[in-house]
């Protein structure tokens, strides 16, 4: 068993807020309060941080570290489809593909929502379809998100949860993928 | 010869779909058990809920016949040319015979290309305990006593000696 420290404390930090941000203004707050608009910003602030590091940051939390190619998309379809058990220390190819769609759909939200607001703008009312379609397609994509977390931790018997937590992967040393 | 399911098709028709489901999931859970704002839904909040079991139920079928797809795509792919392609499909027809599960069928095809099992955990991510299990499921369910006789009877397929599911009723016994 190798134990990999794959998630740095901000990558942590970054996906639990942006889980009680999220679901605090989907679930709880009204939709036409100031606060739902407070709470977007400070989403979108926590996006823009998170693009940042993707960018200066170290390990796996830079976006060139994420496996995107074609090929390794690929072997990780095939190792699904044949229950192989080969695990990835840090983003698997298509969990890096989920990212990317939180991070650009969310800041779509974000933005969408600023161009909704009466204030700010005269209220677009195409923001607004767009902004409630994009919550639809978020909602589409965290039961996704997490219907694969617990597939991928069955199939690879790595503790995802607990890695975004932790911020370590336990691997066995057989099983590591590149 | 063409095949006309392209997975990648698959994969966007599967994700579409699942968007829609999600969607009318949350349609139906708001029309069934929320608060009463709609109240001549009635009758026809059912009927909807039908159709999005419905919907549901053909994309689980749809997610089989993928993940079916990528493993006959992922055993495939190195055999390159028209008649490794035609062995490898004398092949398969063999293996489906046995019915393996989808990860001895991957160790089948691997001990068949002449992996030993140290290269075959190594490719699959498993403990070679792991590995040693399934070549002892796959001779089990072949009817082989070792790697030899399977290889051998694998062969006589090929020649047309025996007959496999796809060989001509020749000398059933």
């Amino acid at each position: 068993m190798a134990r990999y420290p794959v998630w740095d404390p901000f990558v942590r930090l970054f996906h639990w807020s942006l889980v009680g941000l999220f679901a605090t203004n989907m679930l709880v707050i009204d939709p036409d309060t100031p606060l739902h608009a407070y709470l977007g910003y400070a989403t979108l602030i926590l996006i823009a941080l998170r693009l940042i590091w993707g960018l200066i940051g170290r390990g796996y939390a830079r976006f060139s570290r994420f496996p995107l190619s074609r090929a390794a998309l690929e072997q990780q379809l095939n190792d699904i489809a044949c229950s192989r058990r080969a695990a990835h220390a840090g983003h698997s190819p298509l969990g890096s593909l989920m990212v990317l769609n939180f991070l650009f759909s969310i800041l779509a939200l974000g933005i969408s929502g600023y161009l909704a607001l009466p204030s700010a703008t005269a209220g677009l009312s195409w923001a607004e379809e767009l902004h409630e379609a994009l919550v639809a397609w978020l909602q589409f994509s965290i039961v996704l998100h997490i219907a694969a977390v617990f597939l991928e931790s069955r199939r690879t018997g790595v503790a995802l949860i607990r890695a975004m937590v932790t911020g370590i992967k336990d691997i066995p040393r057989y099983r590591a993928r590149e | 010869m063409r095949d006309p399911s392209k997975p990648l098709v698959l994969i966007l028709l599967i994700a579409a779909q699942s968007f829609c489901a999600v969607v009318f999931v949350g349609d139906v859970i708001a029309d069934l058990f929320g608060t009463a704002e709609q109240e001549a839904e009635g009758g026809h909040a059912y009927v909807e809920a039908l159709a999005t079991l419905a919907l549901i139920a053909a994309i689980v079928v749809e997610v089989r016949i993928l993940l079916w797809l990528l493993r006959r795509k992922a055993h495939l792919e190195q055999a390159l040319d028209t008649a490794q392609r035609a062995v490898q499909e004398v092949i398969d027809a063999e293996l489906d015979d046995w019915q393996l599960t989808p990860a001895e069928r991957d160790v089948a095809g691997f001990l068949i290309k002449g992996l030993n099992t140290g290269d075959i955990a190594q490719m699959r991510g498993s403990a070679e305990g792991t590995v040693k299990a399934q070549l002892n499921a796959i001779y089990r369910k072949s009817g082989c006593a070792n790697r030899a006789e399977l290889m051998s009877n694998l062969i006589d397929t090929l020649m047309g000696q025996r007959s496999g599911p796809d060989a001509a009723p020749l000398d059933q016994d």
